[in-house]
């Protein structure tokens, strides 16, 4: 075997990528039990902390242009490392959308329309939690069919988005919060775009097609 | 559901592939097997080299390559030990057969070497060699054909002053594409080229490969290499060759972003070779 050091440098960033999406993770369900528990100083803190996100994909990004000019890669290596970019830049987005909620939370003058919409929200916490691991699990075991089931539960993500925000029009609570509630519940929905947008990268890194999940 | 069945996106090679496939063949191998004595150098080798195209062949050391496109133009069998089977049909001429003339088919089929071979005379009669021997004495016509050559090859403002010194004075890059322009006066079809800048600095390499890419226009060329980003840059297909085996010939845009066959994908990933 020759360019093992190459190969290794390879799987180190595969690493690094999934070290940052279950950073992705921790981050969504650490805004959820904050806002649920209406704890405002920690979901500042969350906020704060986001900066680091946005370094390791800097980090991440340097470290695979400097691969692209020393090795200069083809075929599954190229894909490899062009879908590290991709899918670094993705989390970096979901990580921008939970500290999102965060801010929308914080804008919400009193927590009384969120708590009442607490079982419709829960249920899309839920499935956003469940797409956010198994895309990653998926990415680590480069494994197709788990990513592509990833669009079936990105539809249903969208219907209990639909639904909420009509709920949300009809419901007794001031704008200033269902708006604000409106946006959380859109985050979310974004958040599962996105993983459906790091499972077709994920096909695309194993057989080279890409394929519309959306 | 399955991957298969979800909308997949035509890639640009698909948009592509009839008027490519329209491109007529100049060389057609069929079934080739070669044997240096006993030992099998070529097995069944099944590739095409169309027109205005460049094919690359690529391959670790001892694959074939060279005796490959050495057969195109039967300098393999100037080894006696040398036997063939199958068929090339250049031009839908069998080129095995008695009836087509070696020197027609080494007139139409121009060969560049690893190393550049300038003949220890001056850089002008390099040139007029070949057309002086197919019976060319006009000096005016000669002149012509030799700046026309040198133009081709790209080396023409470099020596149009000293045409008249010894061709071994030049460097290395400049004796390549000297017999480059060697090769374009006997005005050939087809340009065979082993390794053409395996023995030149990265500078002479990049204008060797930007000259192959003005002459496809006029030529059909292969190319052997052991440079692969060279191959990736300059051809239109590719051939890998493993063992003697043909074991993947495809667009190179095709190859290099994703091959079909493993082994193709280990070798130009750097996995073996």
């Amino acid at each position: 075997m020759s360019r093992e050091i190459f190969i290794t440098e390879l799987d180190e960033l595969q690493q690094e990528i999934y070290a940052l999406g279950r950073h992705i993770e921790s981050t969504f369900k650490k805004v959820v039990q904050a806002m649920n528990k209406g704890e405002k100083a920690v979901l500042q803190d969350l906020i704060e902390a986001d900066e680091e996100v946005n370094e390791v994909e800097l980090k991440i990004n340097e470290q695979a242009t400097l691969m692209i000019t020393k090795q200069q890669p083809v075929a599954s290596d190229l894909r490899h490392i062009i879908v590290c970019l991709k899918i670094s830049s993705d989390l970096e987005r979901m990580g921008d959308l939970s500290v999102d909620m965060a801010k929308a939370y914080l804008h919400m003058p009193s927590n009384q329309a969120y708590q009442a919409y607490r079982p419709e929200l829960d249920a899309m916490v839920s499935k956003v939690e469940i797409m956010v691991r198994q895309v990653m699990e998926a990415y680590d075991s480069k494994d197709m069919l788990k990513a592509q089931q990833l669009a079936a539960m990105d539809d249903d993500i969208d219907q209990a988005y639909g639904k909420l925000v009509k709920d949300l029009f009809r419901s007794e609570y001031s704008v200033d919060q269902t708006a604000q509630l409106a946006f959380i519940a859109r985050y979310m929905e974004r958040i599962g775009d996105y993983c459906t947008n790091i499972s077709e990268w994920i096909i695309y890194e194993v057989n080279g097609k890409r394929f519309d999940l959306n | 559901m399955s991957i298969n069945s979800l909308q997949e996106r035509p890639s640009r090679e698909e948009a592509t592939v009839t008027q490519e496939e329209a491109r007529e063949a100049v060389f057609r191998t069929e079934g080739l097997n070669l044997w240096y004595g006993n030992t099998q150098a070529l097995h069944n080798i099944e590739l095409d080299q169309r027109a205005n195209e460049v094919t690359a062949i690529i391959g670790p050391s001892g694959c074939g390559k060279s005796t490959y496109i050495k057969t195109l133009n039967r300098m393999v069998q100037m080894n006696p030990i040398v036997k063939v089977t199958g068929k090339v049909y250049y031009r839908d001429q069998n080129i095995f057969d008695r009836k087509f003339p070696v020197e027609e088919l080494r007139t139409r089929v121009g060969m560049v070497f690893q190393k550049p071979n300038p003949f220890p005379k001056t850089i002008f009669e390099n040139v007029a060699y070949g057309p002086k021997i197919h019976g060319i004495r006009n000096k005016k016509l000669l002149a012509e054909i030799v700046e026309e050559s040198l133009k081709g090859a790209a080396i023409w403002e470099e020596v149009k002053d000293r045409l008249q010194e010894n061709a071994f004075g030049l460097s290395g890059g400049q004796q390549q594409r000297l017999c480059i322009a060697r090769c374009l006066a006997i005005e050939p079809d087809v340009i065979l080229m082993d390794e053409p800048t395996s023995a030149l600095d990265p500078k002479s390499t990049l204008k060797v490969e930007e000259l192959v890419q003005q002459l496809k226009s006029k030529y059909s060329i292969m190319i052997v290499t052991h440079n692969m980003q060279q191959a990736a840059r300059i051809s239109d297909r590719t051939a890998f060759f493993l063992n003697g085996e043909v074991i993947e010939f495809d667009e190179t845009d095709k190859i290099f972003s994703n091959p079909s066959d493993k082994r193709t994908e280990d070798y130009i990933t750097g996995r073996f070779g």
